[in-house]
């Protein structure tokens, strides 16, 4: 069966390939090549519509089409198993990477020229995160997750921005006893404890941890402990319904002045203004342990450009992904989704994550962790309990068998 | 059902016209053949080999998209009975599978009898009692959502009402009550109908021969309705409980299965953990057990349709 | 019935009843007719000034006309293939139930009802599209095809009650099988094929899973995918989702309206087979 299956899929591969060498004329009467642009980042949709205009305009010959679709990964690996693999694929830098690399669904651009414009480290993350030697795509964009918090509320209440734990801690009693609320927690939606879980996992779990990983030693259960504490000590400053509201209902109330502080990453940035424009807000790092000049920023690749192996134009979906990565188109993606960018010499200046640009200007940053965690594992569902029950033990205790029977299943 | 073939009555006709009406026969025969073939054919092709694929998969580690694969023989099914949150899915899904089952069967059975009696509007009411079971579930999910969500903690704190002031789906203890609610609220529509049917087929004789007895309005459902519509209260008990085994649109539109795990139904889990969670073929062996227990569950249930219908 | 008089404690039990079955849909359309700022205010006030631009903010949100151009397309196509196609089956498994094969065919088909959608999903998925089917038409195709177990069972049950001297007269004036069928027995089934046709237009159009893997292309969107929209983009706009919302449920309910004591007759029919 896997011996037919290669086969079908080679087969499948080369006729796809003489597909490629032929098309362009046949694909649509009007003569245009059409390629399909799938990504995960529905929010961006707006501004990959308007870059999409641009390019079409530059190349009158080429139609893009976007893909945005719910359940982005369910519809992914439907695709996959279809065979019907759009041109170029945007996902993270994560496991649904990972996975899509193993099913060869990739081109190999280990060597292609394009990845010299790549900061270095996150063509590294790529790597760490398949485990694979070879790249099977441009990082373009990458996010960060920090402390958003509201300006006026700072003022007001003459605070500081904390660069330890203990004086993140401080600043929260401080706003608490102001008779503000400090985090707007939003545990409804059970992925939105991740951000801060891994802030703190990545800056406690220990340098040996992935070299152990891979090694075959899961240390979840030992080395997460920290975290988890800290965990339950955030759920302290929170709301009264913080386990009934979800993502959406906490961007609006922190842009209502809810709170003071929002554990999330910059993707919601752009959601909180939407909400209330006028909102003055900033992110500072997430001051996960008490050595300030150690602290790390979590920063992940976000959108990932793969040139699909299958595609019937590869020259023109080539072409397009280029254009991305031109100066002023990257520029003005990173603008609008205020994230930031994997390419050399494209800065993120907007006020609102001039706290982050020291962490960025050094280099004090890592990936997240959870990109390395098994899908299966599903860490989002215990920490969701974690929160809500704080038993750290009984967290621990759970994610590590989680990790250990979903690795045992392989 | 003997007399019924034709092929039986047409040997009691002369051997010639007998020799030209088998011909005939023949082709009537035949007709019918060639009446399901298609069906058959679409049917494995779309169905039934899926299905096959689907459990060949269980026996492998294929995890949906990667080239190639092992056959790991019995682990998934080992792995299956070992892991806690298959096994809470189950736990959670019969708790809430008859909850529902009793609730929804309940309240439709007396909504029925309400709706039987002499009141005014009744054709009226009838159709708005219906009017859910036309509704998407997943939108009515949605819509419950935001009640839950938005509305009902906003008036918990303008009443003073504690339990309302946190959303319930945001309790591990309580969300499962909300889905329930939710369910309830869509499922009754069409068991009221079904027993409305049942209630119907009762002769109004009956009653009055029962309150010339003496007997009370209680006595009387409990010795003249309820048996007369014993049919009817098994079909829906097999249909709610089937349904409500099955859950899914509602906790998808609603808590995605959380708090943590506390409300993962058994359809959620192998959908969630087999796409996006990448675990296809252990969750294929999930599902081929789960294809086993609805129907034991659902044989168990006949089998006392069946034994009933003869009683009666 | 014996009461001849109204019972009117039980009118207005089940008078409250019907409230907690309209308020939830009232509260919708009046969160659909506010703004934000209405909204903010009080969920429950009546919405005195009408926003009707909800509404239409939500057809372009959406693509209301183009979803529901497609929704309408494959469900009416289902309805029909699924009568015609079904109805048939089950009557030559009916008239052949004494024989094993029609009688195994007949349990082929029904226990497919007790079987897991996603244990065939990813199968199916691959399958389809391998034969050019991730389309409506092949989506209509597995209506019709997946509709046969839970179809056969209430047909059978159906046309099993009717007498077959009818169709003995009809093969004496020469009529074959086929004739018999679509001249004598598909008139007959009427009742039950409006039973079958509500059960299969509600599933059809309501579903979400099935379109939501099976097609590829996006502008074939039905009106259930395209409410995913409000989970993500216009994520809080709760006046625009729930527009859009009642966009979507509109038609099946101006359906019900309008036929609602057929439906629900038909609906009875079905059930007591």
């Amino acid at each position: 069966m896997k011996k037919t299956i290669a086969i079908l899929s080679a087969g499948v591969l080369s006729l796809s390939l003489l597909a490629g060498c032929g098309g362009g004329e046949e694909d649509s009467s009007d003569g245009k090549v059409k390629i399909e642009f799938f990504h995960h980042k529905r929010e961006g949709m707006e501004t990959i519509d308007k870059l999409i205009a641009k390019f079409e305009k530059e190349n009158p010959n080429i139609d893009v089409e976007q893909a945005s679709p719910p359940e982005p990964s369910t519809v992914l690996r439907t695709r996959v198993s279809k065979s019907d693999i759009p041109d170029i694929i945007g996902v993270g830098g994560d496991m649904t990477y990972k996975d899509l690399s193993e099913a060869g669904v990739f081109a190999d651009i280990s060597d292609d020229k394009s990845l010299e414009k790549v900061q270095p480290a996150y063509v590294q993350m790529l790597k760490d995160v398949s485990g694979l030697e070879e790249v099977y795509a441009i990082p373009f964009a990458t996010n960060a997750v920090g402390v958003i918090y509201n300006k006026a509320v700072f003022t007001e209440l003459g605070l500081e921005i904390p660069k330890t734990w203990d004086e993140f801690i401080e600043v929260s009693e401080s706003i608490k006893a102001a008779g503000k609320t400090p985090f707007f927690h939003t545990y409804k939606d059970a992925w939105t404890t991740l951000p801060s879980f891994n802030a703190l996992v990545a800056n406690t779990q220990g340098d040996d941890f992935y070299s152990e990983l891979n090694k075959g030693n899961i240390l979840a259960g030992k080395r997460y402990k920290e975290a988890a504490e800290k965990m339950v000590q955030l759920t302290e400053y929170g709301h009264k319904n913080q386990q009934g509201v979800g993502y959406n209902d906490g961007n609006t109330a922190f842009a209502n002045g809810e709170a003071a502080m929002y554990l999330q990453g910059v993707w919601a940035i752009p959601e909180i203004k939407k909400a209330n424009p006028d909102l003055e807000l900033g992110v500072f790092p997430f001051p996960a342990t008490n050595h300030a000049d150690e602290v790390k920023v979590i920063s992940g690749v976000d959108l990932i450009l793969g040139l699909a192996a299958s595609s019937k134009h590869p020259e023109e979906a080539k072409k397009f992904i280029e254009f991305l990565l031109e100066e002023e188109n990257a520029k003005q993606y990173i603008q609008e989704q205020n994230s930031f960018s994997a390419l050399n010499g494209i800065t993120q200046d907007d006020p609102s994550v001039a706290d982050l640009k020291a962490s960025f200007e050094k280099g004090a940053l890592t990936d997240f962790p959870d990109h390395y965690i098994p899908t299966g594992v599903a860490p989002e569902k215990t920490l969701q309990t974690l929160v809500l029950e704080k038993d750290v033990d009984a967290f621990l205790e759970k994610l590590q068998k989680d990790w250990e029977k979903v690795q045992d299943r392989k | 059902m003997k007399e019924d073939n034709p092929a039986i009555q047409a040997q009691n006709i002369s051997p010639k016209v007998a020799s030209k009406t088998k011909r005939k026969m023949k082709s009537r025969e035949m007709a019918y053949y060639f009446m399901v073939l298609p069906a058959v054919i679409l049917f494995a092709a779309f169905h039934t080999f899926p299905a096959l694929q689907g459990i060949y998969y269980s026996f492998t580690n294929w995890n949906g998209i990667s080239l190639d694969y092992d056959f790991v023989g019995l682990k998934n099914y080992i792995n299956l009975f070992k892991d806690v949150t298959v096994l809470d899915s189950y736990l959670f899904t019969f708790k809430f599978a008859i909850f529902a089952a009793i609730l929804v069967n309940i309240i439709s059975l007396a909504v029925a009898i309400g709706l039987n009696s002499k009141i005014k509007g009744r054709n009226f009411f009838r159709a708005v009692y219906f009017l859910p079971n036309v509704l998407s579930v997943l939108i009515v999910g949605f819509i419950f959502n935001f009640f839950f969500t938005n509305i009902l903690p906003d008036l918990g704190e303008e009443y003073k009402i504690e339990f309302l002031t946190t959303n319930i789906l945001g309790s591990a203890d309580f969300a499962w009550i909300g889905i329930l609610l939710v369910f309830v609220w869509q499922a009754c529509a069409f068991n009221i109908i079904l027993y409305l049917s049942g209630l119907q087929t009762v002769p109004s004789e009956l009653y009055e021969a029962s309150s010339l007895d003496g007997a009370n309005k209680w006595q009387q459902f409990w010795k003249v309705t309820f048996p007369m519509i014993a049919p009817f209260f098994t079909i829906n008990m097999v249909l709610s409980m089937k349904n409500s085994l099955m859950v899914f649109d509602q906790i998808v539109a609603m808590t995605g299965g959380g708090p943590g795990n506390s409300t993962t139904s058994i359809s959620l889990l192998i959908y969630t953990g087999g796409f996006s969670g990448g675990e296809f073929a252990f969750q294929s062996a999930n599902a081929v057990i789960y294809f086993i227990v609805i129907m034991l569950i659902s044989v168990f249930q006949l089998k006392i349709l069946q034994k009933r219908e003869m009683d009666m | 019935m014996m009461e001849k008089r109204t019972n009117w404690p039980v009118t207005i039990l089940i008078a409250l009843g019907s409230i907690l079955i309209l308020f939830p849909l009232y509260m919708a359309i009046s969160i659909a007719l506010k703004n934000p700022q209405e909204l903010a205010q009080s969920a429950l006030s009546f919405p005195f000034n009408l926003h009707w631009e909800n509404f239409t903010r939500a057809i372009e949100a959406t693509n209301f006309f183009s979803a529901l151009k497609n929704s309408a397309v494959i469900t009416i196509f289902t309805l029909v293939f699924t009568i015609l196609s079904n109805s048939m089956v089950a009557y030559a498994i009916a008239r052949n139930m004494h024989r094993k094969l029609f009688k195994t065919l007949y349990f082929y088909f029904v226990s497919a009802l007790f079987i897991p959608f996603p244990i065939i999903m990813l199968p199916v998925v691959k399958q389809t599209s391998a034969l050019g089917l991730n389309n409506p038409a092949g989506l209509i195709l597995l209506y019709v095809v997946y509709g046969m177990a839970m179809n056969i069972f209430i047909y059978v049950g159906y046309i099993r009650s009717i007498p077959q001297e009818l169709e003995e007269a009809a093969i004496v004036d020469g009529c074959s099988t086929w004739g018999v069928f679509w001249k004598v027995i598909f008139p007959l089934l009427t009742p039950i094929n409006a039973t079958v046709g509500i059960l299969t237009c509600l599933w059809a159009w309501n579903d979400f899973l099935l379109p939501l893997i099976i097609l590829s292309d996006s502008a074939d969107a039905t009106l259930p995918l395209v409410q995913y929209v409000f989970q993500t983009e216009f994520g809080t706009d709760y006046n625009l989702a729930f527009a859009s919302y009642l966009l979507a449920l509109a038609p099946m309910v101006l359906v019900y309206l309008f036929a609602q004591r057929w439906i629900i007759g038909g609906v009875v029919k079905g059930a007591i087979k």
